[in-house]
Formats: structure tokens, sequence, C-alpha cells
């Protein structure tokens, strides 16, 4: 009886360019938030746009750096 | 000469008295064959016997006994039933597990066969025994300089030390070289080139011991691991890396006086001839990453070779290791999971990896695999073919918030044939994985959430 193997849920050949591409697009997205930031006002910010750009480039910074420690041989 | 003689006379009366001892036999070993291998330091003894049941019942197991000097350095013990001729020999594996026997005379250890099928009486089964010792080659002289070979002594005896009635039996000894300095002749001892044969001896009572000593030439590399600890660390994002820490010696006959670099590079095949500066370890097919360094850093003396069955790596200590030097290194290498992690029926994992170290020919005299499992695995146990101590611990790594399970398996006097597969198993949920990632999100996270706070306090003390 053949036994199944378990690999991991992402091809590992995959990890360098996942993180290059999780890491860039994070960056960009905390690129818009600190312009948006420094550009507007006390007056026109918005509180619930601020937190969801901080969600979105958090996770996709985060994302890009487990795969980035994955790609460098660090296997957390 | 005549004290030796006189000696042996004692001890074979003594013995024979003892046979008084030992209870009505069901068995008689009908004919025994004994061949030891005394090439390298890992001495191999294979026993062909045919045993008989003269009782009246049928008997499911017999007793293999060995001298209380030996029991302390027997690695393995296993056993085979042969059935059929010649070409169509079928071998079947039998269990074997030590016992004690209560009556047993001068404290003899056991360990008890259990046959395929009881034998009934008047039948006879063919059993083939291989037993390994390790430590058994004594060095004589303990201390050589560079220029002199090796000589050791092995003891052992001439008669297979047994509770059966043995009607016909021979012993073969065969050494590495031609070298024999002495072997103790108990009649009909003849040697013809690397063969010492010992036999054949007809009707042996049970428990009978001639001690023979044979002193011969032995310079094959006396290789012996002090000390291993191998550390298997699964990652399920992909690798398993094996880590493992060496502490390696010489175990033969000590080196005294200066060593000359001189003498030894010029006439490599006198000089040094018992040294050894090369070691070979097999390494699975499909590794990569492997590094072998010590406490000074890298040691760049090793080569690498890849293949489809298996890897090897030749590497060189940083010096010649003779007579009780000791080197201490590191190697370590990785290799990808989905060779060694499985999915069990019941759906639990488990790894499927080697025992035992992979350097060969090598006797480890403690070794220790720790197997790292994964943050949020529950209910670890181990499966392996023979008795481990079994430990748990705690280890903290890369991303670890409560720490990961450490199967801790132990055991004493390892040789190459416990290079077999064992198993650890193990429950884990795959929504655990991503503790990793959303450590790493929530650290970039809280950055965000600091900046903002700054962004929009007012420290201003004056009303605008």
């Amino acid at each position: 009886m053949a036994a199944k193997p378990i690999a991991s849920p992402i091809p590992v050949a995959m990890y360098p360019t996942l993180s290059v591409f999780t890491l860039a697009i994070g960056l960009v997205i905390t690129a818009f938030f600190f312009i948006y930031e420094a550009t507007s006002s006390r007056k026109n910010r918005s509180l619930v746009k601020e937190l969801v750009t901080a969600a979105v480039a958090s996770v996709f910074l985060g994302f890009g750096s487990l795969f980035l420690l994955l790609a460098s041989g660090v296997y957390v | 000469m005549a004290a030796r003689i006189w000696i042996l006379a004692v001890v074979v009366a003594v013995f024979l008295s003892l046979s008084a001892f030992s209870s009505a036999q069901d068995l008689q070993i009908v004919n025994a064959e004994r061949r030891i291998d005394l090439s390298s330091q890992i001495v191999k003894a294979f026993l062909t016997l045919k045993v008989e049941n003269i009782g009246k019942d049928p008997v499911a197991e017999m007793l293999l006994a060995f001298p209380p000097t030996q029991i302390k350095h027997l690695a393995m013990v296993q056993a085979l039933a042969i059935t059929g001729k010649k070409k169509k020999k079928t071998y079947l594996p039998l269990d074997v597990k030590p016992s004690e026997q209560p009556d047993a005379p001068n404290d003899a250890g056991f360990f008890i066969v259990s046959f395929a099928t009881p034998l009934g009486p008047g039948e006879t089964v063919k059993l083939e025994v291989l037993y390994i010792l390790t430590h058994s080659l004594e060095p004589f002289p303990v201390e050589i300089t560079q220029s002199e070979s090796q000589l050791v002594y092995y003891h052992d005896s001439a008669v297979i030390l047994s509770p059966y009635h043995i009607k016909q039996q021979t012993t073969f000894f065969k050494t590495p070289s031609t070298r024999v300095e002495s072997f103790t002749s108990i009649e009909p001892a003849n040697r013809a080139g690397k063969e010492i044969k010992y036999g054949p001896y007809e009707d042996r009572t049970p428990y009978s011991y001639t001690p023979v000593i044979v002193h011969f030439e032995n310079n094959s590399p006396f290789a012996v691991v002090e000390e291993l600890v191998r550390e298997i660390e699964i990652s399920h994002w992909g690798s398993l890396q094996i880590t493992e820490n060496y502490r390696l010696t010489h175990g033969g006959a000590r080196h005294k006086g200066v060593f000359s670099r001189v003498d030894y590079q010029s006439r490599r095949s006198i000089s040094g001839a018992s040294s050894f500066n090369a070691l070979l370890a097999v390494l699975p097919p499909r590794v990569n990453s492997v590094y072998y360094r010590d406490d000074i850093g890298n040691i760049s003396t090793s080569h690498l070779r890849t293949g489809f069955r298996k890897s090897e790596l030749e590497f060189e200590p940083r010096y010649p290791l003779f007579g009780g030097w000791k080197a201490t290194f590191i190697i370590g290498y990785r290799v990808p999971l989905e060779d060694y992690l499985f999915e069990a029926p019941d759906d639990r994992r488990y790894l499927n990896f080697t025992f035992g170290c992979p350097l060969v020919e090598t006797i480890v005299n403690k070794l220790t695999v720790k197997v790292v499992l994964p943050e949020g695995s529950k209910d670890p146990s181990a499966v392996l073919p023979f008795t481990v101590n079994q430990d748990l611990q705690v280890k903290y790594s890369y991303l670890d918030i409560v720490g990961r399970t450490v199967v801790v398996l132990q055991k004493d006097n390892v040789v190459p044939t416990h290079n077999v597969p064992f198993q650890v198993y193990y429950t884990f949920k795959p929504i655990y994985m991503l503790a990793e990632p959303f450590m790493l999100v929530s650290a970039f996270f809280f950055v965000f959430v600091a900046s903002l706070a700054y962004v929009h306090i007012d420290l201003n003390i004056a009303k605008k």
C-alpha cells in the first residue's frame, strides 16, 4: 500500500518568485499609506481608509517576509 | 604453554561437571557451523544450526546462550529459519528476545528464538543466527608506535556455548590478513591462509566451553564514535533539516612516541598502518546544502557524490587519526519533505527515516536521535524495530510561541546493521501552519498602527 506523501502547500520552487512579488506589492501599498499620511490634512483624514491600507500592506509584507525567509533557507 | 593447557583442562572439567545442572532438554543440535568474521572492528558471527526435537511434545522456542563477557558487547542478534534446498531456499525472519534464566551457570546470558511454527516431535529445523559484537577485539600490545602494525586479541570458545547437546560442530575464524601471531590449539585445530578451523567436535554436552585466544593483525580502521547526536527538524513548509554532532575516536591500540609527518607521507604503507584519515558517510539521495564543519570553522576536505539511490560524502578530519586520538565535527544536510513525511490511514502524519549512524563500518557508543516536530503537533509516538530509550523535550526555534515537541530516542552500542527505517507518528491540523505568517503580519501591522498613533496624537498645549 503506497503511503501518501505530504508536501508543502505551496511548491518549494515558487518561494523566491512569490516573495519578490508579495514584497513588491506590500511595499507599494506601504508607500500609498505614507503618502496619504503626508499629503492629507488633519480634517480630511479618514481613519477607516488608513486602517484598511495598513491592514492590506501588513498582510502582503508579512507573507512576503515569510517567503523570503523560506527562500533563503531558514525553514521556519 | 603448559600452564595454558593446564588451565584449559581445569575449566573444561568445571564446565562438564556443571552440565548436571541443565534440565532435561527436548531439543538437541544435530549440526552446528559457526563462521566468525574478524576482518573489521565489528565482529560478525554467523551460526548455522540444525535443531532436532527429541522430546514428545512440540517445542515453540529455543534458547541461545552467550558468555557474560560477550553479552555486554552484543549489538544485535537476528535469526532466520531456512526452508527449502539449494536454489529454492527461503529465509523467514524469527523473533529474538533477550531473556533471564534463573539457573544459568556462570551468569550466561540468553536469547529466546521463537519458531514460526512449533517444532513437532522428531522434526528438524535449520536456523541461521547472526550476532554482532562490538569492542571485542582487544589491542595487544596496548600501545604501538607509528611504524608498527596493530595486533589484537579475540577471546572466544572453540565449542559453541549452548544449553543443548551438540552432536557435531565446527567453528571457523576469518582473519583480515595472513599474519596470525598465535591461536590456542584445541585438537583438531588448523590454520589455512586467512582461516582458522576448530573442529569438527563430536558430542559436546550442554554448556561446554573451551576458551581460545586468537592473536592476529588487524589494520582495519577502528573508527568509534563516542557520542553522536542527530537532530532531525521537520518543517511543514517543505524540508527536513538534519544536523549531526560527532565525537570520533580511534578505538585501536594507543599511539605512543612522536608523530613524524615525514615518515607518514613518504612511507604511507608502513607508517600508520592502523591509522585512518578518510571516512565515508552514506546520505539520502536527494540531499542538498551539505556542510561539514567543527568549532574552528568549515572543513574543506570533503567530496560529495549525489546519486539516485544514495549520496556519498567522503570526508577527512583535519588530521589523520592514530590510536587514542579524537576529532569532533558537525555534518548537516537538508532533504525534501515529501520523501520522508507521509499520511497514515487514521489521519495522523508520520516521519519515515533511517535510524543509526550514516558512517560506514563505525561503532557508535551512544546515539541520540532527536526528532523536532513542528509547533502545534500533538500525541507524538515512535515505532522502532528494536528497543530504545524514549523521552520528550521542548525546543524553541524560529517564530515559536509555545515551543516545538522533540521526541528523543537514545540507544547504546549501535552498529551499521541498525540503519533501518523507523517511524514517528503525530497529529497536526494544517491550520496551525498559518500561525507563523500571522505572527509576521501582526508585527508589521503593529508598526503601521504605531505610526498612525504618532500622526494622530495632538501634543499641542495651546488650543488652535
